[in-house]
């Protein structure tokens, strides 16, 4: 059995390292909101989502957080008429990337708000062992 | 506390750290042993900690497992630098006791 607040740390670990590949994405999308298709026609940059799940860590004998998965986001593309774009199919229209800027910048919020709360718990368990020791340094 | 402290006096006679009797239970440890106990394990904290900071640097591991390995270590170190300050200190109460 390990130390709860041992176990408290790794488990915020983890969340640290989910809130980042959260943001990861998020970056992806932001990078290509514009990206379009190779091929006249084609579809462009899919949007990606992150999904997590609580997976029980036998080692530290409590549930932590992990990536799921990173799937395509199923809306529908944006069509525009650009007929100079290389993309562009036989009648002019472009389908763009279903990234939506303002949904990307609140995931970014949301994943920067809970990397904060699970740095927060690393510092709280780290203020308790300290005083915890010192109780044995000038006892 | 007041059985291992019992056991102080056969450090005195020769560092027979892994005795005879000392691979009994944990509560009948030797003092010696207990001192070498907490040494070993945060050595290996510290060298785990070391790893972490060198795939750190050259971009390999994420930051959150380089703190949380360093972090893990120092908090490792600093247990065992108040354990041994407290055991030595018990240790010397002992010696200057008046026969």
């Amino acid at each position: 059995m390990i130390d709860p607040l041992r176990a408290a740390t790794q488990i915020a670990g983890a969340g640290l390292e989910a809130q980042s590949t959260r943001l990861r994405v998020v970056s992806e999308n932001l990078a290509n909101a514009q990206s379009t298709a190779k091929i006249p026609g084609g579809d462009p940059y899919q949007r990606k989502m992150v999904t997590f799940q609580s997976e029980f860590d036998r080692l530290i004998g409590s549930s932590s957080v992990s990536v799921t998965s990173i799937g395509g986001d199923p809306t529908p593309f944006e069509v525009e008429y650009d007929p100079g774009n290389p993309a562009a199919d036989a009648d002019g229209n472009v389908k763009m990337p279903n990234v939506n800027l303002v949904i990307e910048m609140a995931d970014m919020r949301e994943a920067s708000r809970s990397y904060e709360a699970n740095l927060q718990m690393v510092k709280q368990v780290r203020s308790m062992t300290t005083m915890m020791l010192d109780l044995l340094r000038n006892g | 506390m007041i059985s291992p402290i019992s056991s102080i006096g056969s450090i005195g006679a020769e560092n027979r750290v892994a005795g005879a009797a000392g691979a009994g239970a944990a509560a009948d440890a030797d003092f010696g042993q207990v001192l070498a106990d907490v040494a070993a394990s945060t050595v290996n904290t510290l060298r785990a900690g070391e790893a972490a900071a060198i795939s750190g640097i050259s971009g390999n591991a994420p930051v959150q497992s380089v703190v949380q390995a360093v972090m893990s270590a120092e908090q490792a170190l600093q247990t065992a630098i108040a354990v041994r300050d407290k055991l030595v200190s018990a240790y010397q109460e002992v010696s200057r006791m008046a026969i």
